[in-house]
């Protein structure tokens, strides 16, 4: 038996949860946005996965699945710089990185 | 035609110059003051206004060390004079071409001819119109209006020269005059009602025209802006009657017009209208009756025009003497037919009119004040014209009677109010304060002897002396009670008569004579007060001079009540001389007179003031007038309790309850946000749990639904 769709949902539910652990959980900045990566990259498998597969003519026919996927990589690439620029200019005014502390938008 | 169709020039004539002053001359005049420290535009129009209103001394806005009048201002006096001379000479000729006297145009026709006629709105059947209508009873009330206007500003010129606002004076008085023409044009109700506010308001401005001056309260003086406060109101509560009297009336009949109303065919008069319902009408009659009660000072409602004298005298010779008091009688005549179709409400008026006019004189025996004394005594004649207007039903004299004594009245009292102005002016003079007391009297007729002897004409008059206007007028009204069978107002208006002859000649006497004067006190004596008094200058005698003359010869219009209600007998002086009840009246008069004579010229003041000081009875009787039978206080405590704490209950009302729902709702919108705002961490994975969490619940809704619903 070889890949079928299933496996494919399967992969990127785990990694989803993975990341979404790992983006809730961590108290280091730097490990959340490690997690968010993961959590877009369970995303991009789940779209290909059903790219790849689909029955329904016009999606199947012209890869917008796969198309979505490079975009959303393009995408956590440009938001990875922001969010690194961010934490490091985080660190330099609070040295710290821990997201628990950081709660300047208190009410 | 065109003669009578113009006569609307008199109606709009003083409303223009209240114009030219105001937005003209005015302006000139405040333009043209010498400024002390004035810089920029914001000082300026300050320091204008300031100087306007009088900063000179402490809350005196008269006196004699005010600069002399720019141009501006005595033009803006002119101006009101030329043009109210035109309206005067112009009614006259109405006068004499309508009474036959000259004939310069065609008869008048007998309903009065409409001048003026302006559709305001039509909405479904109801049209309001406002409409003016000249015929004989107009005319005689618009020469009684220009021509008393007419002198009152001449007389201005000189009593104003010392007080500031001199151009505003002017202004208000021309304001006036339109007004009160307003009511004698009127051809209806909503006519009539607009005109009574207009008059309203003008007296209201005239009352409170020295707004610096201060209460008086060792002199029982309350201030000029106080006076018109309390004018206005108590002539608030008379004209709520009023409308709801004429809204009675239109809701009936469809109309507002007097002669559509006073039809006994047409059927939207009331005669057709309230068949079968007469009650009705005699309420409503009542009601539009509260109207004059309101205007002419009458029990209940008389508190108003007593202090009404802190304006200045001029204006109560005009407003609080002549005319706008007189109104109110005018009003009940203008709408005597319908007055004549109640007669129970005709009676009200009647006896209304008798116990004011004997209330009032009692309360004038013992004032001091001169004002105050001239006061009561128009309330107490007031109450005479009701009285003969009441008594009147169902004779063809009609309304003429009540007419008769307001055109007399007028004369006499505007005499009386302008010879009182020329003391306290004179005195004002001497002493550099303002004196109305007349214990601070005495002598002055050797000082100034024309105004004594033009105030001992008006005193002679409106007392009933035969051959003075008065003698005619009042006696016919008493005369009238007697001929109906009303033997109750009879002896009232029999009585106070004598009462008024007696407080008449105790103010004269104070005043202008005295123990040790000429003519066994009558001229002369000693001077209480301090000063050299001098006669006024002639802008203020001639005035006089012109009114004591008309005091006289007013009587002599014997035609006046067929001129004014068509089918009423001339009067005939010969019968009146012959008839027996005559000579009781001026018997009353002569003892009122005498007794008033021997009191005040054979002993002081001050004996008088101990003897009944120390009598019992007579103290007690004496407090009771003084205090104007406690209507007053009465007013007072009825304000204190019942007003003001209805008062407190609506405050209450809406501290606890308006005031409670708006700030208890504006309280929980707090309270929700200081809780709720507690989500609001500023931990961005709290926020991520929140986002999730949302997502994993809607996906679980989304699930079950799909999987159990289907």
């Amino acid at each position: 038996m070889g890949l079928t769709l299933n496996h494919f949902l399967v992969l990127g539910a785990l990694l989803f949860c993975i990341g979404l652990y790992g983006a809730l959980a961590k108290r280091n900045a730097i490990a959340v946005l490690m997690g968010i990566e993961i959590m877009l990259n369970a995303v991009n498998v789940t779209m290909v996965g059903f790219s790849y597969f689909s029955k329904v003519k016009p999606y199947s026919t012209y890869l917008t699945g796969q198309i979505f996927a490079i975009f959303i990589i393009t995408v956590a690439a440009a938001e990875a710089a922001v969010a690194l620029a961010m934490i490091i200019s985080i660190y330099r005014k609070r040295s710290t990185v821990d997201v628990g502390e950081i709660n300047l938008m208190k009410w | 035609m065109a003669f009578y169709q113009a006569s609307w020039l008199i109606l709009l004539s003083p409303l223009f110059s209240f114009a030219v002053i105001i937005f003209g001359t005015r302006m000139w005049d405040l333009a043209s003051r010498p400024r002390v420290a004035a810089t920029t535009t914001h000082e300026e129009e300050h320091g204008s206004e300031g100087e306007d209103h009088g900063e000179h001394g402490e809350g005196d806005d008269e006196d004699p060390k005010v600069p002399r009048l720019t141009t501006g201002a005595r033009i803006s006096g002119y101006v009101g004079i030329l043009i109210v001379a035109l309206a005067c000479i112009y009614s006259w000729l109405l006068l004499l071409n309508t009474a036959g006297v000259i004939s310069i145009a065609p008869a008048l026709p007998s309903g009065g001819i409409t001048v003026l006629s302006y559709d305001w709105l039509n909405q479904g059947t109801a049209s309001y119109v406002v409409s003016f209508r000249i015929d004989n009873l107009a005319i005689a009330m618009m020469v009684v209006v220009t021509t008393i206007s007419l002198l009152v500003q001449v007389y201005s010129q000189g009593y104003m020269e010392n007080s500031a606002g001199y151009a505003r004076f002017f202004s208000y008085l021309s304001l006036f005059t339109f007004s009160m023409l307003v009511i004698v044009f009127a051809q209806n109700f909503l006519v009539i009602f607009v005109g009574w506010e207009l008059v309203g308001l003008s007296s209201y401005l005239l009352i409170g025209f020295w707004i610096n001056k201060q209460a008086q309260p060792d002199q029982d003086r309350p201030a000029p802006a106080t006076a018109a406060i309390q004018a206005f109101i108590t002539n608030r509560v008379g004209d709520v009657g009023f409308i709801i009297g004429i809204m009675i009336l239109f809701s009936t009949t469809g109309t507002f017009d007097f002669l559509t109303l006073s039809s006994k065919t047409d059927p939207h008069g009331v005669v057709h209208a309230f068949a079968g319902n007469t009650t009705l009408l005699t309420v409503a009659m009542i009601l539009i009756f509260c109207g004059a009660i309101g205007k002419s000072a009458q029990l209940p409602l008389t508190v108003w025009l007593p202090t009404a004298m802190e304006g200045p005298t001029p204006v109560s010779a005009l407003i609080h003497a002549a005319t706008m008091v007189a109104a109110g009688v005018y009003m009940v005549a203008r709408t005597y037919p319908l007055f004549s179709a109640a007669p129970v409400a005709l009676g009200v008026v009647g006896w209304v009119g008798g116990i004011t006019a004997l209330y009032a004189a009692l309360t004038a025996l013992t004032q001091t004040d001169f004002k105050r004394v001239l006061a009561f005594s128009t309330i107490s004649q007031l109450g005479y014209m009701f009285v003969g207007l009441g008594v009147a039903a169902g004779t063809d004299i009609g309304s003429g009677a009540g007419m008769f004594h307001l055109f007399t009245h007028a004369f006499f009292k505007a005499l009386l109010f302008l010879g009182a102005g020329s003391v306290i002016h004179s005195l004002h003079h001497a002493t550099h304060e303002e004196t109305q007391d007349m214990r601070k009297m005495g002598g002055l007729a050797k000082y100034m002897p024309i105004t004594a002897i033009t105030w001992l004409v008006a005193t002679l008059t409106i007392s009933g002396f035969p051959f003075f206007s008065g003698f005619y007028s009042k006696d016919n009204i008493i005369a009238l009670a007697f001929d109906q069978g009303n033997y109750g107002l009879y002896i009232i208006t029999l009585g106070t008569a004598g009462l008024t002859a007696f407080y008449m000649l105790r103010a004269y006497i104070l005043a202008f004579g005295g123990k040790g004067g000429g003519f066994g006190g009558l001229w002369g004596g000693t001077y209480r007060g301090v000063g050299e008094p001098h006669e006024a200058p002639l802008t203020i005698t001639i005035p006089l001079i012109v009114l004591a003359i008309a005091s006289i010869i007013a009587g002599y219009w014997t035609g006046f009540f067929s001129y004014v209600q068509p089918g009423a007998p001339a009067l005939n002086i010969g019968e009146v001389l012959s008839n027996p009840l005559t000579w009781i009246g001026v018997l009353v008069a002569f003892i009122g007179l005498g007794w008033a004579y021997v009191l005040y010229t054979r002993f002081d003041l001050a004996t008088i003031h101990d003897v009944v000081e120390n009598n019992a009875v007579l103290r007690f009787l004496y407090q009771l007038t003084l205090r104007k039978f406690y209507i007053d206080d009465l007013y007072a405590l009825f304000i204190r309790y019942v007003v003001f704490g209805i008062s407190h209950i609506e405050a209450a009302f809406d501290t606890y309850v308006v005031d409670g729902i708006v700030n208890g709702v504006a309280g929980a919108v707090t309270g929700l946000g200081r809780g709720v705002r507690r989500v609001e961490t500023g931990k961005v994975q709290s926020y991520m749990i929140g986002f999730f969490g949302g997502i994993a619940v809607l996906a679980i809704v989304v699930f079950a639904l799909v999987i159990f619903v289907k």
